[in-house]
């Protein structure tokens, strides 16, 4: 590269050199010490709809292998005997969530009429950002034990398409919702209030977080020989068309 | 003065490439950062192809349009432009006086990579770099107390960058010349 030269040039000022380090490192370091502040001194305002703790930030300290193994408890869409299972760890209020969902539809339209593709559904309701969340997943459990399979997923599909996301949801919504996928409104309602799925739900967030979630959507794809592939976030449909194929080849 | 800043340092083609590369390399690490193990599993696996390889991180840069909002996509485009001017005018100015920039040099730098790194990203929901790089000092607690659920943090990084940016044309249009006083 070229060397410009000016014969009056020399050195700049000194004091304006010292002051501009400093103030970069002061800034740098009031920054990292507000992460600090704001994250030990107080804890998260608990927004959870029922009794148990809000949740911890997820790290991504974890290993797909912690993955729960799926099983009959689990909201199974497509072949469960399919060759290759994405879990889809979720949180209803995620405006990406909503947006994966149909993403998720798509695949299945495509792979899971040949019992190619199974999807999994898990919840993962983020409390902190999304208070109403946990709430709906009760919801989508009653829609189950009312209905099954069919229902949980018809009670999701119609919940991810009328949500505003970002907790916009009206928590009136929900029993409308069961209505719309003609449920029993007065067992619904009865079901919503109880605490029974707590538990559930609270062990799908555990298992999220156990296996490197760190924010929704969180998937992972899972081959036929077991090898497991994490997907983050609220890909486009060609990248989970390509892990899917990858996965289908079993390699 | 940034402008003819600008266009001191541009009219180089070595700082364009310079700078498209520097922004491209800092747009794709935002955009992949979220699925950086699954990009690693990918590569590293023997019995994937080339082309099958090369193909799934090109079409994940396809979620700057699905996992990122208006907001997050808007700065993180942002922040990979003006690092990449920033690197580049940095490179002109060291190569041009290196001993200033042995002073100077480093604060650029610090503001650059400061706001750069906090800021860069905002993947799925909950700000990724929050949740899992400044995790170990309490990023869900921030995410509670911030309107943009960390958004905040990207602004801020465009903002210290654009000062950064300033204060590096600044030195480039202002070479310390005696001045003489008649």
């Amino acid at each position: 590269m070229e060397h410009e030269t000016k014969a009056a040039e020399t050195q700049p000022p000194k004091q304006q050199n010292n002051l501009s380090i400093p103030v970069a490192i002061i800034i740098a370091g009031v920054l990292i010490a507000g992460a600090v502040y704001l994250g030990t001194s107080k804890g998260a305002p608990t927004t959870a709809v029922n009794n148990q703790q809000p949740q911890q930030a997820p790290q991504q300290t974890g290993d797909l292998d912690q993955m729960a193994a799926i099983s009959a408890g689990d909201h199974v869409r497509g072949n469960p005997d399919a060759p290759v299972k994405i879990v889809e760890y979720s949180d209803t209020e995620c405006p990406f969530c909503k947006r994966f969902h149909g993403t998720m539809q798509e695949v299945m339209n495509e792979y899971g009429k040949g019992g190619k593709v199974a999807w999994v559904y898990r919840h993962f309701p983020l409390d902190q950002l999304h208070s109403k969340a946990r709430k709906e997943a009760v919801a989508l459990e009653c829609a189950n034990e009312q209905g099954g399979n069919d229902k949980f997923w018809s009670y999701a599909d119609r919940l991810y398409e009328i949500t505003p996301a970002n907790n916009g949801l009206d928590p009136a919504e929900l029993p409308k919702i069961a209505q719309y996928v003609e449920l029993d409104v007065a067992k619904f309602n009865i079901c919503l209030a109880s605490t029974k799925y707590n538990a559930h739900i609270e062990a799908d967030v555990q298992n999220a977080t156990a296996t490197g979630g760190n924010g929704t959507p969180w998937s992972i794809v899972v081959d036929k020989n077991g090898k497991k592939y994490p997907l983050s976030g609220a890909q486009p449909y060609a990248s989970v068309k390509q892990l899917i194929d990858l996965a289908l080849q079993g390699k | 003065m940034l402008f003819q800043a600008l266009q001191k340092v541009f009219r180089k083609p070595v700082y364009i490439l310079l700078a498209l590369i520097t922004s491209s390399a800092v747009f794709a690490f935002a955009v992949w950062l979220p699925n950086i193990p699954l990009i690693v599993k990918v590569m590293g696996h023997p019995g994937i192809s080339l082309t099958q390889k090369l193909d799934l991180p090109i079409s994940l840069l396809g979620s700057i349009a699905t996992n990122f909002t208006l907001l997050s996509a808007s700065y993180t485009i942002a922040i990979a432009i003006l690092f990449g001017i920033n690197v580049a005018m940095f490179v002109y100015f060291l190569w041009r006086r290196v001993d200033e920039v042995k002073q100077a040099g480093v604060a650029t730098g610090l503001f650059g990579i400061t706001s750069g790194v906090i800021g860069m990203g905002c993947a799925a929901c909950g700000s990724f770099l929050l949740t899992s790089v400044l995790s170990l000092v309490g990023a869900s607690g921030i995410l509670a107390f911030l309107p943009l659920n960390g958004g905040e943090f990207g602004i801020l990084g465009v903002i210290l960058l654009g000062v950064s940016l300033y204060m590096t044309a600044k030195k480039i249009q202002n070479p310390a010349v005696c001045k003489i006083t008649i």
